[in-house]
């Protein structure tokens, strides 16, 4: 746990004095991902150096566990608190192995213990420890070295991470899939982690809380969804972006939604006929065909009308099946771009567990804002 | 196109030499060196040469590594411009100047020689060493202070080997100014191969002369070769590989 406590820092004397941080308030807790965002010079990199002591104070005090670090010695300190810095910082003139070993040799780890843990990094990190070892860092892509970079921080197992721009050299792409493995990383090693990011969808994406600086204060500090659905001020909503209803979406996640027991089921051996009256009698305008727990894909009322053979003749395929952790926003595209209102969910195997619709992302996206004027109203 | 100029270069060389060699023998080059009542005397010379210049490096290596080192550190970044100004200003004066100066304070001998041959090496070292250490990338010495390493490593581990290929150059141009200028250091009784130079000069002597200055320049030849080696040796292969990038 980390709790910042009327921080304010103030660089330089008399005239030239600049206030990077103005009284701030906030606390990491144990094994949360904290992102640091807000415009470039709004303190974010400050708050990160004051932290693990590379700045000193000027007023308020920063604990670490209820302990502060002013009591607590600074390379003590700085060993306990993994470190990755925005420019990569490998050292070129150490192997890959030799850089991710620093703490721990700082540490006086005994030799076998470090090489043990070098190769259990570089394999968290997707690199096979066999060929990257004694590799130097120019012999690295961007990305890779990016991937060091967090492996070096993680090196000693601190309780601690401060990650400033730790994917910013990444293009997007490669950035996605590198911040889905640290995702998959942190679900197991739960660190406590201040992540600095310039980039919304970042922050979304990899925070718990997002801690929204701007000019040296702290504007709001809370879930990804408040600061979404319920910017403070103006500022907030701007930086969050217009399309703030489509980053909720990005939030969400199928399951959220789905409807377990869509009633237009049919299957695909039925007759088509009796197909079509079951439909016609509910009021459905198209019934999912679904066959041993697969789904088989759909059928209007029209393909049914004159077919006098079996469902499965005229049933028309799905583009693609949705998963219950895949994003609303991704469905949304699709939807979009295929022109369907409406998917299958399937589970691990492909079978069949239910159906996911416009509308119920559309009362969804809804419900999380009205959720939100609700909360307002009672707190005034 | 490449293995033509390889073979022509290598036909030139032998040319070179055996021109030399001509040249050595018209002289009486040959005839002196092989001279017993001589050639001892070329052997001393060169051993007091190479003892000049190896103690005189030793010292001014290790001084101009401290100076340089010394002036980057945070307390005393600021005067830096100052401490090399001053040291360059050493650099300024005459190399005779410097030996008689030293001599009028240490007398005549090796001391004031290899006295003289570290003031005027240090500047090289010192500059380079500033240069090779300020031209470290801040962002990893602030790595390296973010993850709890303490100042003497940082300068060990990051800073030096950083700065190393630098500092070899400044080490390397110093050897080459004090093989060169220990060639006057029989001028204060100190001997080397100076004096074989210096009276060929002055009784007409060529075959005395080149029997002091081909040593020399061999010696400078080599010299320059092993810097190249101990690059090789002491400079990360990770760094290499950066620059070729
Ligand atoms: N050493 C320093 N001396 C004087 N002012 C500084 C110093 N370091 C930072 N500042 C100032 O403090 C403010 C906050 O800087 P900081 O580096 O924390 O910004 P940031 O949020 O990290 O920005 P960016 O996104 O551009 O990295 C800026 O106005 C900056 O100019
Ligand atoms: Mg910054």
């Amino acid at each position: 746990m980390i709790k910042y406590d009327s921080v304010t820092k103030i660089f330089g004397v008399g005239k030239e004095a600049v206030t990077a941080l103005d009284n701030i308030n906030f606390t990491i807790k144990k094994g949360e991902i904290v992102v640091f965002l807000g415009p470039s010079g709004c303190g974010k990199t400050t708050t990160m150096r004051l932290t693990n002591k590379l700045d000193t104070i000027t007023r308020g005090s920063i604990s670490i566990n209820g302990e502060s670090i002013a009591e607590i010695n600074e390379v003590k300190l700085r060993q306990r608190m993994g470190y990755v810095i925005q420019e990569i910082g490998l050292f070129p003139n150490k192997t890959i192995a030799q850089n991710i070993a620093v703490v721990p040799r700082l540490l006086g780890w005994p030799r076998h213990k470090i090489n043990n843990r070098v190769d259990e990094l570089l394999h968290m990190t997707n690199l096979e420890p066999g060929l990257y070892r004694n590799r130097y860092p120019a012999e690295l892509s961007g990305g890779q070295q990016q991937r060091v970079g967090v492996a070096r921080g993680l090196a000693a197992d601190p309780e601690i991470m401060l990650m400033d721009e730790p994917f910013g050299a990444i293009d997007p792409i490669n950035r996605e899939q590198i911040q889905d493995e640290f995702l998959r990383v942190q679900s197991k090693i739960k660190k406590t982690i201040a992540f600095v990011s310039h980039d919304i969808h970042e922050a979304i994406k990899m925070g718990d809380k997002i801690a929204l600086f701007d000019n040296g204060k702290l504007i709001q500090y809370d879930v990804p969804e408040v600061i979404l659905t319920r910017p403070k001020n103006k500022f907030v909503a701007d930086f969050v972006g217009a399309d703030r209803a489509l980053k909720v979406l990005g939030l969400m996640r199928v399951s959220e939604v789905t409807n377990f027991k869509p009633q237009n089921i049919i299957a695909g051996t039925d007759n088509a006929q009796t197909a079509h009256k079951f439909l016609e009698e509910n009021d459905f305008r198209y019934g999912i065909v679904v066959d041993n727990n697969k789904p088989l894909g759909y059928v209007t009322l029209k393909n049914l009308k004159y077919e006098n053979g079996l469902v499965i003749d005229v049933v028309e395929n799905y583009p693609h099946f949705e998963e219950k952790s895949s994003s609303l926003r991704d469905v949304l595209s699709y939807m979009l771009m295929h022109t369907l209102m409406t998917f299958c969910v399937v589970d691990d195997n492909g079978d069949f567990i239910g159906t996911v619709s416009y509308n119920d992302i559309q009362r969804a996206v809804k419900k999380s804002y009205s959720d939100e004027a609700e909360k307002d109203w009672k707190e005034v | 196109m490449g293995i033509i100029f390889k073979k022509l270069n290598r036909f030139l060389l032998i040319l070179i030499l055996m021109g030399t060699g001509i040249i050595a023998e018209r002289v009486g080059l040959i005839e002196y060196v092989i001279d017993p009542n001589e050639y001892p005397f070329i052997i001393i010379f060169f051993w007091q040469h190479l003892i000049l210049v190896v103690y005189s490096m030793a010292i001014a290596t290790i001084i101009g590594l401290a100076v340089g080192i010394i002036l980057t550190r945070k307390r005393f970044k600021k005067i830096a411009g100052v401490v090399m100004y001053i040291i360059s200003l050493g650099q300024t004066i005459p190399s005779l100047a410097v030996l008689a100066l030293a001599m009028s304070f240490l007398g005549i001998g090796t001391k004031p020689a290899i006295f003289a041959l570290i003031i005027y090496s240090i500047l090289p070292i010192a500059r380079n060493t500033l240069a090779g250490i300020i031209a470290v990338p801040p962002y990893l010495v602030n790595a390296a202070k973010g993850m709890g390493m303490p100042a003497w490593r940082i300068l060990l581990e990051i800073e030096l080997p950083n700065a190393t290929s630098v500092i070899l150059t400044g080490f390397r141009v110093a050897m080459i100014i004090n093989i060169g200028t220990a060639a006057l250091a029989f001028l204060i009784g100190a001997g080397g191969l100076g004096d074989l130079i210096f009276s060929g000069i002055s009784l007409m002597r060529t075959e005395q002369l080149l029997a002091g200055a081909i040593p020399v320049t061999f010696m400078a030849l080599v010299a320059d070769f092993l810097c190249e080696i101990l690059g090789l040796l002491i400079v990360s292969k990770g760094l290499r590989l950066a620059s070729e990038h």
